[in-house]
């Protein structure tokens, strides 16, 4: 954590593509690391928000980095991807491990529970993903962002300094293009 | 996908933006044109938009992924109850449908474990013990709470009523209510809070996903008291890490300030939530704006902030949608908000409860009237904005020189020696000697300011003089306080003219305190020294204890001097413009009306007394919105100062300050800003340069330039402004209705945050 956050995006911002590494996997341990303790912190048959989870992480990161550290609509363009990555490799390791773990993948919010995707899916869709990044990556992060962090159009919004409309725009043509790539796929 | 379909991708997606911006109806007309330019690209699109449907129908990526600690624990038996399967996920703890394992009982159940992060191990007794206090809670519209208990491994849990339905904010956008549906299903949610204030019960924790609407339309309330349920639990030891907790724990999106800085709570800490809530309804935003805010900037907005009006909330970012799914446009929106409603919900969310609706029966009250189109009880705050910008006048106007100022205490002085001599009884008249001399030795005192030894060659000016008089009078002529009573009554006069308010007010409070103690509660100076401070407090924007005082004192007046005695006549005419800027409007016309019938009549319509209430009422009825009458009498006003005391008289300039404000209301802002410069020009030359009076003129001055569209010039005259007015009448400018072209400029932040350094320094000095 020496080289600081702030200094590695600044430094994968003009394109060093070490910094960007060193970038995503700190992030990626930071994550991991508060979302153990976390969990551990509240106990049996609780699911926490991903959202709730990278504001904390924001503001302990922030509060640790300094001033120079980033503005939050930016860092969560970041930690949106990381995120993405820290649960899919958890659900593809709970596949392997069929069980346990440290933590599961559930539905969040108060939708009935038949509605919660399973870890092989969540996969696939991750993999459509990387797919949309490389046509329409500004696409892909609103749907890091949206599905896979929890935030509202309203706050993807602000954070892009788009209007709601818009973003909600680019989170149907999102879902367009991925679900024609999943059913494509299982075919 | 194959590069191929990428190409074809960048292709359609401009497309894809116009199809998806279209209603349905549009969109097919647009496809249809589409095909006679190139049915391929429409063929295509069509295609793509038939697989939006089909994930749209399957609810494709509708729910996100959460992280879930612990084994699964469906089938799983707690105490009496089975577990069916998980339903959701609160802060407070995750939520299972569940049935009764012993089959006792047909009905499902939802059975809700608590985050052993809020409540801790605790007690199963007293957990359970706090669970019949809630379960004793019946009312149609609130969710029973069956049973509560804590399982084998120490989590305590809750087994509610099972409710199926919509949350309130989901039920209303997608069955595309109207406001008046959505304020009629909100009022069945106030019953239920009712109900259970009634009991003692505060929710602490409504929300959206608290207020659950079911199928039939019936508004169900989960959760009640089980927040204090779980702020209760643990020792005081433990409680400041709980109050953390439980401030997390409790949305801080819904919460009052009270439960963040850990206040206290009461029922009133309710009536904020349902005023977020309804905000929320109405307009589909939270107060804070749509923004995406960590918990901590949320804290500081709701701790801080003044809110937002609902009728400029709706005009923001998405409106367009807001507007669809209330069946309305925007700009309806707007105007419907625009009045009653802004007031009823900026009355809810007011920062200090106690200014709040005193309970949710008020506020229910009003939304009633509300829609019954009746005169709600709220009174709008922008009344207290416009309030502010009006000048209410001391009795006492005097502009300050040496002279003025000799003339104002030996002038006190002199006409108490003639009242007394007057009187000439013999046995009086040594007594009468004595305190002539002790007066003249008093203002003598008064001019030796400075050493001559020191500094012979300084000028001394008034307020030095004034500044050592108001000094030596704490413990001069101690053995005439009479004398000494109304020399503080003088100088606080003359301190108030000078604006500097809390200097007039504890010399006036002792000259009140010495000549009680001399001459008695109900004696006329008494009572006339009260009248005097409660017009300092109004200049300080202490309105309630303005009228508390100045009550008394007419009271006493009426009683002592009879009701049309001047000096009654004078309280009574000041009390009238302390109500007005309570925005008490009706009550401060009826009275303001009655003082000046009755001074034209005992006094004479040229009395200095009688015009003074001329303009208080003009600017009463500038308050009502009655402008054309408000100009009318505020002219004739200006017109009698101008003639019988000059034009830089300071009551001709306050008259012309309300006058200005008026035309302001009217729209005539080049008029207005040429009034307001025209005092400026004087008060600069007869006032000190940071007079509050001065101030409020640069001020008022920076509002005509903000509505002209003359940004730098009024960004520049604000400042100026927020320097020097007195910390108490400087405008909560980021609610200040007049500045609303300024809302996106980026210095308009600093200048809010410029004027709230100014209340918060107020807030920390004593007084």
């Amino acid at each position: 954590m020496e080289s600081t956050l702030s200094s590695l995006i600044a430094a994968s911002e003009k394109g060093d593509r070490s910094a960007t590494e060193a970038l995503f996997s700190t992030l990626y341990s930071e994550l991991h690391r508060l979302a153990k303790q976390e969990l551990a912190r509240h106990g049996v048959a609780v699911t926490l928000s991903v959202t709730t989870l990278l504001h904390e992480a924001y503001l302990d990161m922030a509060a640790r980095d300094g001033p120079s550290f980033p503005d939050q609509a930016r860092f969560m363009g970041y930690a949106a991807r990381v995120m993405r990555g820290l649960i899919i490799d958890h659900a593809r390791s709970r596949q392997a491990q069929k069980r346990g773990g440290l933590f599961e993948i559930t539905s969040l919010g108060s939708e009935p529970a038949e509605n919660a995707i399973d870890d092989r899916e969540l996969s696939r869709i991750s993999d459509a993903l990387d797919k949309l990044a490389e046509v329409e990556p500004f696409l892909a992060e609103v749907v890091d962002l949206k599905f896979f962090c929890g935030f509202s159009f309203a706050e993807i919004a602000g954070m892009r300094n788009l209007s709601e409309r818009t973003v909600q725009r680019m989170w149907e043509k999102a879902r367009i293009y991925l679900h024609r790539q999943l059913r494509n796929s299982s075919v | 996908m194959s590069t191929q379909d990428a190409d074809q991708w960048q292709i359609l997606s401009p497309y894809l933006d116009q199809a998806l911006s279209l209603s349905d109806e549009e969109r097919a007309h647009w496809l249809l044109s589409l095909d006679e330019d190139d049915s391929g690209l429409a063929a295509q699109l069509r295609e793509l938009l038939d697989e939006h449907r089909a994930a749209e129908q399957e609810g494709f990526l509708k729910t996100g992924p959460g992280w879930n600690a612990g084994p699964n624990l469906t089938g799983q038996t707690i105490g009496a109850y089975q577990l069916i399967s998980p339903i959701g996920q609160g802060g407070m703890g995750s939520l299972w449908l569940a049935e009764r394992s012993d089959g006792r009982f047909e009905r499902r159940c939802a059975l809700k474990f608590l985050n052993i992060a809020l409540v801790g191990h605790i007690g199963e007794e007293r957990f359970k013990r706090e669970g019949t206090i809630l379960a004793r809670l019946s009312h149609p519209n609130i969710a029973e709470l069956v049973d509560a208990g804590v399982s084998p491994s120490g989590q305590p849990y809750l087994v509610l009523e099972y409710v199926e339905g919509e949350h309130i904010d989901q039920y209303c956008d997608n069955h595309r209510l109207g406001v008046e549906a959505r304020i009629r299903l909100f009022l069945e949610t106030l019953l239920a809070v009712a109900h259970a204030h009634a009991n003692l019960i505060v929710h602490r924790d409504l929300k959206p996903s608290n207020v659950i609407v079911r199928k039939d339309g019936t508004v169900k309330l989960l959760d009640f008291g089980i927040a204090k349920l779980l702020a209760d639990q643990g020792g005081p030891a433990e409680a400041t890490e709980l109050t953390l907790e439980g401030g997390r724990a409790l949305t801080p999106h819904f919460a009052a300030p009270e439960q963040l800085t850990g206040a206290t709570i009461t029922t009133a800490t309710d009536v904020y939530a349902l005023g977020v809530l309804l905000c929320v309804l109405l307009t589909g935003q939270h107060p804070a704006g749509s923004a995406p805010r960590s918990p901590a900037d949320l804290v500081k907005a709701t701790v801080e902030m003044e809110s937002p009006r609902l009728s400029d909330l709706v005009m923001s970012v998405g409106s367009r949608a807001t507007a669809e799914k209330r069946a309305t446009t925007s700009e309806k929106l707007r105007r419907l908000f625009r009045g009653d409603l802004d007031t009823i919900v900026n009355k809810t969310l007011k920062k200090d409860p106690q200014e709040r609706y005193a309970s949710v029966t008020a506020f229910a009250d009003d939304l009633r009237r509300f829609l019954r189109h009746e005169m709600i009880s709220a009174r709008p705050d922008t009344m207290a904005y416009r309030a502010r910008k009006f000048v209410r006048r001391n009795r006492t106007t005097v502009v300050l020189s040496t002279l003025a100022l000799i003339a104002a205490i030996g002038g006190v002085a002199g006409t108490l020696i003639q009242a007394q001599t007057a009187r000439t009884q013999r046995d009086l008249a040594f007594r009468e000697r004595d305190r002539a001399t002790r007066i003249t030795d008093f203002m003598t005192g008064m001019f030796k300011v400075s050493d001559p030894n020191e500094n012979a060659a300084k000028d001394v000016t008034a307020r030095e003089i004034l500044d050592k008089a108001s000094e030596d009078i704490n413990t001069g002529l101690e053995k005439d306080p009479e004398v000494r009573a109304q020399m503080m009554h003088a100088m606080g006069n003359v301190y108030t003219n000078l604006g500097l308010y809390e200097r007039a007010q504890s010399l006036l409070e002792r000259a009140i305190e010495v000549n009680r103690a001399a001459r008695g509660t109900w004696d006329p100076e008494t009572l006339s020294t009260m009248d005097t401070l409660g017009g300092t407090l109004v200049q300080q924007g202490r309105y309630a204890e303005a009228e508390k005082i100045q009550r008394g004192a007419l009271e006493g007046q009426r009683r002592i001097l009879g009701p049309e005695h001047p000096d009654t006549l004078v309280t009574m005419g000041d009390l009238a413009g302390t109500l007005a800027l309570e925005g008490r409007l009706e009550e401060s016309e009826k009275l303001g009306r009655e003082v000046l019938e009755k001074q034209r009549r005992v006094l004479g319509a040229e009395n200095r007394h009688t015009i003074v209430s001329m303009d208080t009422l003009a600017a009463t009825l500038g308050l009502e919105g009655r402008l054309v009458e408000s100009q009318r009498l505020e002219g004739e006003t200006i017109d009698l100062e101008r003639r019988l005391y000059g034009p830089d008289h300071l009551g001709t300039l306050m008259s012309m300050a309300n006058q200005a404000d008026t035309l302001y209301l009217m729209g005539k802002y080049a008029e207005a800003r040429q009034l307001l410069q025209q005092t400026f020009d004087i008060q600069r030359r007869v006032l000190a340069a940071n007079h509050p009076e001065t101030a409020r003129t640069i001020y008022n001055l920076g509002c005509v330039a903000a509505r002209s569209g003359k940004s730098d010039e009024a960004f520049s005259l604000l400042g100026q402004a927020i320097d020097h007015l007195s910390p108490r009448t400087v405008p909560k400018v980021d609610n200040d209705p007049d500045l609303n072209s300024l809302h996106g400029d980026p210095r308009f932040a600093k200048l809010v945050a410029h004027a709230a350094r100014r209340h918060v320094s107020e807030a920390r000095c004593p007084l």
